[in-house]
């Protein structure tokens, strides 16, 4: 099956050839018949939704054939229904079951697009903070640029090398936050608070310089 | 100098300077995105703005969560547009 089938448009419980389970968490725990096609009906749910991310993001994979792109969704099912089951035992009904398992897909064949996009390009990992400054802005962007030019400054003095190495990666030279973690052997969490204390970091030095209005400032003239 | 890097827009310039509190950790993104989600497309009001803030300052999270809305409008026959547009609010 091409990923760019129109068979992908079908909304995904009209396309399951087992009916959906009343109780996905019942017939997906007890043993027989019912779970056996509750284990199906999942699968070809994984592998719809992993299908149209992979298609949802298929500009990032210039070049990659339509059998290689299945390959990515079908591996991507296979985790992410390895994923729903493990974490089955931790699904409150917050939501609806659908709703919860699509999340995994996502996560998972979005991960695998990210990687795959990158898996021939080096990540430079540098805290040589020398950013260049974009090129001229016309009159009306002359705040913003002076904004950037007052934040290439705050790299410089506010951050700690690991903090300028993982943001000038992240938000600059837009590494996808999966594949700077594989690459570094850590995880997205990791990555997202130490961009998270850069920009802390980053905010109180340009608040201090004046560059930038205190939150209650800010507040009060929007 | 290191030249390899992309020049520094007015657009990274406000990502880097994104005020990301509350802070929400990636997990815990990923742990309330399904309800977020829901919410958005029932106009429900929601009171998540840790996830707000979270989704502006994480474009990984904020690319899923917006697939997520699309693959469950679908699957509800609805369409994604007012909730997408809320998330696209809630992330600015």
């Amino acid at each position: 099956m091409s990923l760019v089938s129109a068979d992908d448009l079908v909304p995904p419980q009209v396309g399951l050839s087992h009916p959906e389970p009343e109780d996905w968490v019942e017939a997906l725990s007890i043993p027989g018949p019912r779970q056996d096609h509750a284990m199906s009906s999942l699968h070809e749910m994984m592998l719809r939704a992993c299908r149209r991310q992979v298609r949802r993001m298929r500009s990032s994979l210039a070049g990659v054939g339509n059998e290689r792109l299945e390959e990515i969704a079908n591996q991507a099912a296979d985790e992410a229904m390895m994923a729903v089951l493990t974490k089955l035992p931790t699904f409150e009904g917050r939501s609806r079951f659908t709703t919860w398992a699509y999340k995994f897909a996502i996560l998972q064949s979005a991960t695998e697009v990210r990687r795959y996009a990158w898996r021939n390009r080096e990540v430079e990992l540098n805290d040589d903070t020398h950013v260049r400054e974009h090129a001229p802005s016309p009159a009306g962007y002359a705040e913003a640029t002076d904004l950037a030019s007052a934040v290439r400054c705050a790299i410089d003095e506010a951050l700690t090398p690991h903090q300028r190495r993982i943001t000038i990666a992240l938000l600059i030279d837009d590494v996808p936050i999966d594949v700077l973690a594989e690459r570094l052997g850590t995880n997205r969490n990791a990555l997202y608070k130490t961009v998270h204390d850069a920009r802390t970091r980053l905010r109180a030095h340009l608040i201090a310089s004046g560059h930038l209005a205190t939150p209650h400032l800010e507040a009060g003239t929007s | 100098m290191s030249q390899a890097h992309m020049p520094l827009s007015p657009q990274a310039a406000r990502r880097l300077t994104l005020d990301t509190e509350p802070y929400l950790s990636c997990d815990d993104c990923f742990d309330l995105v399904d309800r977020y989600v829901e919410a958005l497309l029932s106009d429900r009001e929601h009171d998540m703005p840790a996830m707000r803030t979270h989704l502006a300052g994480c474009a990984a999270c904020a690319e899923e969560a917006r697939s997520l809305v699309g693959l469950v409008a679908e699957q509800d026959g609805l369409d994604p547009a007012v909730a997408l547009r809320r998330l696209e609010e809630d992330a600015t």
